[in-house]
Parts: structure tokens; sequence; C-alpha cells
């Protein structure tokens, strides 16, 4: 870093300097990267602006702690809260990431310490990825078609759930793979080396080493699955009350959202707007406490 | 591990029992087992969708369901083709505008950024994953569309000799908004997984190419991207994965005219979008052809995964290296060099 | 330091596992729940689930909101999804806007019984547009609307439409048409209204829960298209009634058969099935209403069920099918007064009644519930 800056140096060393157009490229380069980054920023807070200025006002004490009502068009009474809705999409996706994450990670490492190159893992990588791209509506149908129509049973929350871990997998396994894919070689071989079991390779060495990385993958697809309205549609359905079975309907708020904000009634709408307000300060507090919980460690 | 005698007849200490293969093996078959069932998984799916939108092929032929170019509901005629090129138009949008800002993110994040920052500038982003997509929508559609109209209104018209971008009218909801709300919507995803895998970059790197004159820029285009190359086309894979299938978000702002795309900023239709907007009301061959449409999402994942996987693959073999996956799972040349020197 | 890491993920993980597991339903609200797939519970609570129409949705969640010891959790999701999930017994009851299709019928019917459909009350679809000067009431006949929507009369101040306003002074504007971009009963009932009584637009585009629209911006559900009319001066688009009186938006006075020009009141709703003929099944379908005050596009909403409930299988079992009748039946009855207050038109006295003969008709294992 001695060569940058050479205007006062000594003649021998000018032809190592920086010539003006590589400092230009550097600052021009820098500069994009910088815009790129405030570009990146300004649809956020575009975004929770005008979502602080629709919800805000609908927040209150009853707000969280009363179930919808139903009741919609009776000028003195109440519509009610959204309790049942924040209770019944942590469930959903608690159970929904409870199924996607271990077999996520499994997959994962699965495909980088054993099937690495082999015809087999180029099959499965190459279908998880194309996983990716199926609507999430479709998740939702293909679970009605087979859990709800194919055996004349009705809605049920946990069969939402699963609409949803399948809209997660391809999310955890792929970017948990990426990861897992940059460990150094050289870590793996020394721990081999001093006579450890593959399996405590991977469980004391590989995956602690690779937790934060995975742990943003992971969170990812959590929000992602908390905010995704179309599987739960024809899957979960809604219900107003509070109910804590997963076998019986279960609201959820990306589903009430979507049914009030097209209500004719404007308090209803209003409603909708503090809900998404909460969903994403639900999912905000998640990342938080998740990054406190796995502190940062960097591999180098 | 030797199981040799030594001499005073102990057993080698690094010998080890019988039983200490166990769990090396169980947990060699049984990952391998549920890598097998998720592929089943994924094909029973696959199967299933296939049974239930053989109905819409018979009718119409597989050829005549894809690039046919009229979808009327009412004539009972499913032609898909406006609907697979609006996917296409809006996916390749979010690709073009959202990874050059998702990776200038994570490599703000990564090198630029002070050290105070970075942790508050991660959760900002990640933030925007927070947001469900039926806002997105919405925001669109409400916000974002309307204050816009005037400012694509004057590029289609002082572009109009460019064929796609100019000409004609622009209305409120259409391609480019879409293109531009899905953007927003995988830069987290894209910029997330850089930033990770810039993170593993072998700090021994970096400072060697700086040590070796390298302005910044330079550093991270000799050091940081190559390193990462891999990395960031699998969150470009997963954020295009998440453009082609985004559903509620789509359907609000890009019009839903199934139409075929002459416009820029005109309306448009996608797949997934015709899928949540008529699945309530379908009934029968309306119903097996949205089934159809799901598969035609799948198979195009399919063809779009394959063909990044055949460039990157290309781009590594002509940099030397045999493939993406050997070469980011062993430590690159010059670490090593330098970790052995 | 790695096993707390895992560990404290992990008992996270457990925590809200075990709060999905430990299943008994607890509530805190007013009524109580019970299971849902299995059989007979107890006298005094039931669960009830039925899916249909968006349309009848705000109405039925109220109604539901009234009972007490009964559950009823309705998904609007669409009329179609509605009778699907009829007939592969998903729900209890299902709710469509459109009258039941022959297939329909004989679908619900392989259940065991047949399939009844009671019409509940009406809606009118209202021709909202925006102005800015001109007020409420604009005259429009189905010719000018039809149009209008075929993209023939492109400004405010064409010939046609002056032609029905002679007294008002209309601008220049360009005229930006909006219509619903998904499947929809609405647009079954506009499309409906115009081609029956323009055979022009009933060649070029038809009727249909979606059709293709040759000019125009699609907008999603209601919501949307009244958002879009009310963000456009100069666009005209078609709402729901109870959507565009809520929200006060302006709309025409749409001339009928008799000649007549009719506000979308719900007085004039109800009127438009005055008089009309009810077929066997009940399957009515209002269309071109001859009445002189009839609102002339005007549409119903049905609840259908199996005759025999539980001969059928519904989902929730006796219990459920107790319920689907109590419901029907409050909605008949004590339920009516709410829907003026929720803006929506109730069904007029003759058609009314048979509505409630159809309820009481209602059976499970061959001994009629209803009361």
């Amino acid at each position: 870093m001695n060569a940058h800056g050479a205007g006062g140096a000594s003649p021998a060393l000018a032809r190592f300097a920086v010539s003006r157009a590589r400092r230009r490229r550097d600052r021009l380069a820098r500069g994009l990267i910088t815009a790129g980054t405030a570009i990146a920023l300004i649809p956020l807070g575009l975004v929770v602006y005008y979502l602080l200025h629709k919800g805000l006002g609908a927040w209150s004490a009853s707000f969280f702690t009363t179930d919808p009502t139903g009741n919609t068009f009776f000028k003195t009474s109440s519509i009610g809260g959204v309790k049942s809705a924040i209770l019944g999409t942590v469930e959903i996706v608690a159970l929904a990431s409870a199924i996607a994450i271990p077999i996520g990670i499994g997959v994962a490492v699965w495909l980088v310490e054993y099937g690495r190159d082999s015809a087999f893992a180029h099959v499965v990588r190459f279908f998880v990825d194309v996983l990716t791209g199926v609507p999430s509506i479709v998740f939702g149908l293909f679970i009605y078609i087979v859990l709800i129509v194919g055996t004349g049973s009705s809605y049920a929350g946990y069969k939402g759930s699963f609409a949803l871990s399948l809209l997660m997998l391809p999310v955890v396994i792929r970017s948990a793979e990426v990861i897992l894919m940059l460990i150094p070689g050289a870590l793996r071989e020394s721990a081999l080396a001093l006579g450890a079991p593959r399996w405590k390779v991977i469980a004391r060495v590989v995956l602690p080493t690779a937790l934060p990385g995975m742990v943003t993958g992971v969170l990812l697809a959590i929000a992602r699955a908390s905010g995704e309205t179309a599987p739960l549609l024809f899957t979960a359905a809604t219900t107003r009350n509070t109910d804590f079975n997963l076998s019986h309907f279960m609201n959820s708020l990306p589903v009430q959202i979507y049914n009030d904000v097209t209500s004719p009634t404007t308090a209803v709408v209003n409603r909708a707007w503090g809900a998404a307000l909460a969903l994403v300060t639900m999912i905000l507090l998640l990342n938080l406490i998740a990054r406190l919980v796995s502190r940062r460690s960097r591999l180098a | 591990m030797s199981t040799a005698a030594l001499p005073g007849g102990d057993r080698s200490i690094l010998e080890r029992s019988p039983f200490a293969r166990l769990p090396d093996r169980a947990l060699k078959y049984g990952l391998t087992a549920l890598a097998a069932l998720i592929l089943a998984l994924i094909v029973y799916f696959f199967v299933r969708l296939f049974a239930e939108s053989e109905p819409a092929f018979a009718h119409q032929g597989v050829f005549g369901f894809i690039f046919g170019n009229d979808w009327d509901v009412s004539g009972e005629k499913f032609g898909a083709l406006p609907l697979v090129v609006g996917t296409l138009i809006t996916s390749g949008l979010a690709l073009l505008i959202g990874v050059p800002v998702a990776v200038a993110t994570a490599l703000y994040a990564n090198e630029l950024c002070p050290l105070r920052l970075r942790p508050a500038l991660t959760v900002l982003v990640e933030l925007l994953a927070a947001v469900p997509s039926v806002v997105y929508g919405l925001w669109g559609i409400f916000f974002l569309a309307p204050k816009l109209q005037g400012a694509e209104q004057w590029v289609a018209d002082r572009l109009s000799f460019i064929p796609f971008i100019g000409g004609g009218a622009v209305t409120i909801p259409n391609y480019f908004i879409a293109g531009l709300i899905l953007a927003i919507m995988i830069l987290p995803i894209v910029s997330a997984i850089s930033r990770e895998v810039m993170a593993t970059v072998p700090s021994d790197q970096k400072e060697a190419a700086l040590g070796l004159g390298a302005t910044r820029w330079e550093m991270i285009r000799t050091a940081v991207l190559p390193y990462c190359r891999a990395g960031i086309v699998g969150g470009a894979m997963l954020g295009l994965g998440r453009a082609i299938g985004e559903t509620i978000a789509v359907t609000i702002v890009i019009g839903d005219a199934p139409q075929l795309g002459k416009h820029l900023f005109g309306q448009g239709y996608s797949l997934a979008a015709v899928i949540a907007n008529e699945f309530g009301e379908a009934q029968g061959l309306h119903r097996s052809a949205l089934f159809a449409a799901g598969l035609v999402l799948f198979v195009l994942t399919l063809l779009v995964n394959a063909l990044a996987r055949v460039l990157v693959s290309r781009a590594s073999r002509v940099r030397g290296r045999s493939s993406t996956v050997s070469a980011a799972s062993q430590p690159p040349s010059i670490a090593g060099a330098a970790a052995g020197a | 330091m790695t096993k707390n890491r895992i560990g404290a993920l992990a008992s996270v993980a457990l925590l809200a596992l075990g709060l999905a597991a430990c299943g008994s339903s607890s509530s805190s609200s007013s009524s109580s729940t019970s299971a849902a797939g299995s059989t007979s519970s107890s006298s005094g609570s039931a669960t009830v689930s039925g899916a249909g129409s968006t349309f009848a949705a705000p109405v039925y969640e109220q109604w539901a909101s009234a009972q007490s010891g009964l559950t009823v959790n309705y998904q609007a999701v669409g009329s179609g999804a509605g009778i699907t999930s009829l007939e592969s017994k998903t729900v209890d009851f299902g709710a469509s806007d459109p009258p039941l299709k022959p297939a329909d019928e004989e679908a619900i019917a392989k259940n065991g019984s047949p399939a009844v459909q009671i019409p509940m009350f009406l809606g009118a679809i209202t021709v909202s547009y925006n102005l800015p000067g001109v007020p409420a009431g604009l005259k429009l006949d189905a010719k000018t609307i039809s149009d209008i929507y075929l993209g023939t009369v492109k400004t405010w101040n064409d010939a046609e439409i002056k032609a029905l306003n002679p007294g008002s002074s209309l601008p220049s504007t360009a005229i930006t048409v909006i219509h619903r971009s998904d499947s929809s009963g609405t647009t079954a009932g506009f499309t409906g209204f115009l081609t029956a009584a323009d055979p022009e637009f009933k060649s070029k585009v038809g009727e249909g829960k979606d059709v293709q629209w040759p000019t125009g911006t699609g907008a999603k559900g209601n919501a949307g298209v009244a958002g879009a009319v009310q963000q456009t001066a100069g666009a005209i688009g078609y709402v729901e009634q109870a959507y565009a009186l809520q929200h006060k938006f302006t709309y025409a006075a749409v001339k009928n058969k008799a000649g007549k020009f009719v506000s979308p009141t719900l007085a004039s709703t109800t009127a438009a099935a005055e008089g009309l003929k009810v077929p066997a099944n009940l399957g009515i379908k209002i269309s071109n209403p001859s009445g002189a005050g009839a609102y002339p596009i005007t549409s119903q909403t049905f609840i259908v069920v199996n005759k025999d409930l539980c001969k059928a299988g519904v989902p929730g079992g006796e219990a459920a099918a107790k319920g689907v009748v109590k419901f029907v039946t409050y909605g008949l009855n004590e339920g009516q007064p709410i829907l003026s207050q929720a803006d929506y038109a109730s069904l007029p006295a003759a058609i009314l009644t048979k509505s409630k003969e159809a309820a009481k008709t209602l059976e499970c294992n061959g001994s009629p519930i209803g009361g």
C-alpha cells in the first residue's frame, strides 16, 4: 500500500505509482458500488415509510390481543384485532421450519460431503434448483390435490406448513450448500488427520464454521415463508378464532392481510396494513434475535 | 490408522473399535437416503402436476399449449405463449436490475463499508425480505406505478426508435413495474448470499493483491469476485427462481392482459399470475390448464438452470479450472501457494 | 460455545414444535371450537366450514360473528373453488354466485344426496366512473356501455353519451376503461348484462368470468378496479355495489328493459328479482329484468349443500350438518336486516319464502333438521 499516492515519492518508485487511469477507475467503481447500495436502500425506505404510514394507525392494545370478529358493518361494534393471525403464523411457520431446516441442511451436507461430483449429486442439485422456480401457489395446489382432495379431508394448519416447507426447502438447501462448499478442504483434512471420525468432522468442525452463513440462508427462507399467502389459501384456510391445534383451520397473517385488504370497509383495510406492519416487525425481531444467538465468526 | 501392535503389546492409540465406524456409516447412508427421498418427492411433484394437466394437453396439444398465442378462457382455448413471454420478460428484468445492485450492496458491505455500519446495513437489506409479497404488490400499484408513469412515458417517447421500449401508451400496471418490483424482491436473497460468500474469501488473498499494488477495485476484481463467482451465481439462481415463481405481487402490478408483450411499458401477464387469478373460479378443463401452466413454469426453471450451469461451467473451463463444484470445494491455488510458501 | 449456540436454536425450535403439537384447542374469544374432522360432538358447540363466493364473504362473516355456540369458518376462494370443495367433501357447504351447472349438480349428487341451492341475497354491479365535474347518475344504456368497453366510444363527450344526457356538459377527456383481471363472478354478471342487451358485444367478447377484453386495463379484485378508477381521471370501471356504496363512488344510472334509467340502490336491486321465474331447483339467474324500477345489472348468490348432509358425509359430521342449517336459517331470517346495513340487497319476499322452504327440507340421515 506504499505504492499509492506516489506524488512526492522518489523517481525510482515512480513506476510503481498508481496511474491516474487506474485511480479514476477505482474511484468510479467505488462510486458505482456505493450508488448501487444506496439504490438498494431507497425502495426499503419507501416501503417501510408506506407501511408505517398506513399501518401504524391500526396498532393498539386490542389490535394484538383480540381475534378478528368478522363484524365489519355494525358501526358500533369492533372489528377486532389480529391475535389469531399472529399466533397462527408463528405456529405454521415454526412447523414448516422444523421440517424444512433439518432436512435442508441434511441434504446440503450430503451434497457437499458425500455426493460431491457424482452424477446422482448433480441430479439432486439440479432438481433442487428447479424447485426454487415453482410459484408458491403451485406448492399450495400440490398439497391441496394430494392431501385434501386426494384424501377427502379438510383444510388444516399442518397442511399449510407442508406447503410452506416445500417452499423453504430449496432455499435452505441451496444457500447451505453454497456456504458449505466454501469451507476450505484444509479444515476438514486437518480434523481427519487428527483422527476424528467423519461424522465428528461434520458435526464439530464443518457445521459450526458454516453456522453464521447458514443462519442467513435459514432466516431468508423463514422470512419468505412467513410472508407467503398463496400456499395457505387452499391448504390451511382461515378461521377467526385462536386455535392452537394444527389439524384444524388456522388463521395466518398473510391470509388475513389478503382477505382484509380487499374489503369495502375502510377500518378493515387499515387493519390489513397494521397486520402487514406487524408481520414485518416480527420477522425483523426474529432476524435480530437469531443474529445475537449466532455471533459472527469468520473463516479466516 | 495402524493396528500394528506396538512393542509392549499395547494397542495403538490410533486404533478404533469396530463400532467406531457405525456412526459414520449411519450418517452416510442416512443422508444419502434423505437426498434420495427429496429427489423422489420432487419427481412425484412433477408427475402429479403432469397428471393434473393431462386434460389440457390432450385438448390443446403440448406445443399448442406452450406456443399458442391465445389464452381465451370462455372460448376454452389455452395458448400460453403470452404468459411464457411475460414470465421471461419480468424475470429477465428482475435479474438485470436486481443482481448488479445486490452484488454492489454485498461488495459495499464487505469491502467499503465502515465496520460499525456493517451489521446495520446487513439487517436493512434483509428487511427487504421480510415484507410480504402482497404488500409489495399493493405498494407497487398504489405508490410506485403512478409515480413512475411520467418518467416511463418520457422514456417511451424519447427512445421510441428502439422497438421494444418505445412507442405505445404507458399503462400504470406494466412489465417494467413488475420487473422492478421483482428486482426489489430478489435483492435480499442475492445480496445476502453474495455477502456470505464474499466474507469467506481468505484475507491473505486480498492482502496479497493489495500488497502487489492493486487499487481497492482491482483487488476486488482479481481476488474477491473470481473466488465468489460460483456462489454469486448460486445466489442469482435462487433469485431467478423467486422471480419466475413470484405470484401475488406480479399479479397485482402486471395488468393481467394475456396479450403478447410488444411493449415494455404495456400490460402483460405471467404464468404464476394467471394461476393466482383464475384458480378460484376454474373448473374442469380450465383448471387443468392452470396446472399445465404450473408445469410449464417448472420446465422453464429447469431449462434456465441448465443453461446457467452450462454457461458457468464453460466459463470456468476457459479459466482453467475443471468444474465449478470441485473448484469451489478446494482452496484456490493462490491461497494454497501462499499457505505453502 | 458451539453447544450453546446449537442448544439455543434447538430449544427455540422445540418450543415452537411443542406449542404446535400440544393440540388442545384453547380460545380466548367467545365461540369455542371442536375437532373439525371427527364425528358428532356434544351439543352446544360445533364447527362448520364453508367455501366459495368472494362476493358474499363479508355477509357470511358478519352472520358468522353473530352465532353463539357455532363457529363458521368461511373461505373466500371463489365460487368455482367453493363448488369443487363441496364436491370433494372438503367443506360442509359451498357458496356460489352463478347457479349450478348440470355437471356440478351431478358431481355433488355423487356424494350420496342431491344438491340443493338456496338463494340468499342479491347484489348489484355499478358502473362507476371518475369524472371531475360530472355528478353521480350519468345516464348510460347497455349499448353505450358496451361500446365503451369495445373501444368504439373513446371520449366522454362522444355523441352516444351526449344523446343520453342532453342536459349535462361532458368534458372531452379520454375514457380509460378498467376491467377485472382475475376470474370473477362480477365479470360474469357484467358481461352477462352486456351480452343479453348487445349482440355485437356477444359476438366480440361474450359472457364469462374471464373474457378477452378488446381494450382497457386490468385490475385485480374489486379493490383493484376501485383503486384504478379513483386514480385516473376519466376512468370507468364495474364495481360491486357494496364497495361503491361504502366508498361513495359516482356511478351511472343504467337504462333497464322498461326504458327507465335506474341508479343502483338497494331497492332497485331487489326490484330486479321481482317476478323472476324460479325454476324447480331454485337456480335463479337475473338477466335483463323487466320491472320498471329494476336495476338491470344485478346478480344473486347461493349457498349450496347436499339435501341429506349426513348421508353425503360432510367433514364436520352431524354437528356440522345441524350447524349449517342453523346458519342458513339464521341468514334467511334474523340475518336479513343486516344486509341493508352492509349495503347488500335482500331477495324479494316470494323468492325468500322459497329459500326458507328449501332450508326446511334439509335433513340428516332421513330426518329433517330445519326449523
